[in-house]
């Protein structure tokens, strides 16, 4: 099922246009990519960016880590259900399907893919979501992952939507890949490794603040987030003194507000 | 070869080319070995190249490496998030990249490598139990956070309790894990009807 010919109304009056959007998005990027960048603050960046613009109801990204397998790097929430929702794509779902022919995949109406992904589509319809969207990452012969974008409506992107959501999916493959990895396929498996492990460290130190404070996945993640940016620390970074014990727990969950 | 923070030993060599470039980065305090823990892996397809597109890293060991045999050299991070063991290297005696099977291989055996260490030097916990490729899984390491304030222990402990206790139970790491999550989830309780549906 295509969408009507006027699509619903997905931006507030008033917040500009798209273009507009797009310009700040790029502006944010530009500053984030800096010298000795966090990989994964790019990458969070981007994913929130594909919600604001694109008026997805969720945005993730996917990457395959060499073993065959693909991980969540970023997700626009970070309560456990989204990355869930993610991640069985591993097995199934518009994302594998996406990674592996190196094809854009739309999926309008989920409700009539059951056939086609019977365990993925019961778990994404459960979470709200009614159309899916995928656009590969990819780098000349190299695809090296998927953007994901869910609607908690039925939505078919247009053309021009899929140009402005491919060229953040490709924003995004130059972040994690970095300039000087474009030559080698050697630096890209280091630049991916190193941002897949960082990941983990992050997934770790949720855990962390989650028990401590009391939080969800969601709320712990914020914390972790407001905190770096509060005091220019480095996502990963932050991450890592967290799980390893090497930072006051305490004073990043703050007082409660 | 492993580091620990501070200490670095090498553990074991296959021959005397591997033993020489493993000595070489404990002499030298520089190598890919000791880079690889640090950051991640470092691939070299050819010492005697410019191997890192201008990068010069290590003069003196790259010079050394390749007197004592080795033309390309591959150092793996041993690691599991925030948690760093060591690294390890492979050589070749002659220059050639990986392949994408065999570096797909290599970094599966770094992770059940990184696995193992840390199950064998982890008080209390005698069981073996076999790869299971559950490190892949966010829930895994959210549980580990989860369960190292929950329990007082580092979370590379609970880490390694957590699969003992899966492996114990039977059950899944990856079953036991989400189990933990949503315990302390906050909204978990609620939630948990409708998760069963839809697993």
């Amino acid at each position: 099922m295509t969408r009507p010919a006027e699509p619903p109304i997905r931006h507030r009056p008033g917040s500009g246009s798209r273009e507009r959007q797009l310009a700040d998005v790029f502006v944010t990027l530009a500053d984030t990519l800096v010298a000795d960048f966090d990989v994964l603050e790019v990458l969070d960046v981007l994913v929130r960016a594909c919600v604001d613009t694109l008026g997805s109801t969720a945005a993730g990204l996917l990457l395959g880590d060499q073993r065959g397998q693909l991980r969540v790097m970023a997700a626009s929430a970070e309560s456990s259900r989204l990355l869930e929702v993610f991640q069985i794509q591993n097995d199934e779902g518009p994302c594998l399907d996406c990674f592996r022919t190196r094809q854009p995949v739309s999926v309008p109406d989920l409700s009539i893919a059951v056939g086609q992904w019977p365990r993925f589509v019961p778990v994404a319809v459960a979470s709200g979501f009614r159309s899916v969207h995928a656009l590969p990452m990819r780098l000349r012969d190299t695809t090296i992952g998927a953007l994901n974008l869910f609607h908690g409506d039925e939505v078919a992107l247009t053309v021009e939507e899929l140009r402005v959501a491919q060229a953040l999916a490709d924003t995004a493959t130059i972040g994690i890949l970095q300039q000087r990895a474009l030559q080698s396929s050697n630096l890209m498996a280091e630049q991916l490794q190193t941002a897949l492990n960082s990941r983990v460290a992050i997934e770790q130190a949720k855990g962390v603040l989650a028990a401590t404070g009391g939080l969800d996945m969601e709320q712990a993640f914020q914390a972790l987030r407001r905190h770096a940016r509060d005091h220019n620390l480095r996502l990963s970074d932050l991450a890592r003194e967290i799980a390893t014990g090497t930072t006051d727990v305490a004073a990043i969950l703050g007082p409660r507000a | 070869m492993m580091t620990a923070a501070g200490h670095r030993g090498i553990v074991c060599c296959t021959d005397r080319v591997a033993a020489a470039i493993e000595e070489l980065q404990f002499t030298l305090g520089e190598g890919p070995c000791i880079d690889a823990f640090h950051r991640g892996p470092v691939l070299l397809d050819d010492l005697a190249g410019s191997g890192h597109l201008g990068r010069d890293p290590w003069p003196m060991f790259t010079a050394a490496a390749f007197a004592s045999g080795a033309r390309a050299l591959f150092a793996f991070p041993l690691q599991v998030g925030a948690v760093r063991i060591g690294a390890f290297d492979l050589y070749r005696d002659q220059p050639g990249p990986l392949d994408e099977t065999q570096l797909g291989i290599a970094l599966t055996f770094a992770d059940e490598l990184a696995v193992t260490i840390l199950r064998d030097r982890s008080p209390g916990v005698s069981i073996p139990w076999p790869a299971d490729g559950s490190s892949s899984h966010a829930e895994v390491h959210q549980a580990s956070g989860i369960l190292s304030v929950q329990l007082g222990m580092s979370v590379e402990d609970a880490f390694v309790w957590l699969r003992a206790r899966a492996f114990a139970s039977g059950r899944p790491v990856v079953d036991l894990a989400h189990e933990v999550v949503n315990s302390t989830d906050p909204n978990g309780i609620e939630r948990r009807g409708t998760d069963d549906e839809t697993r």
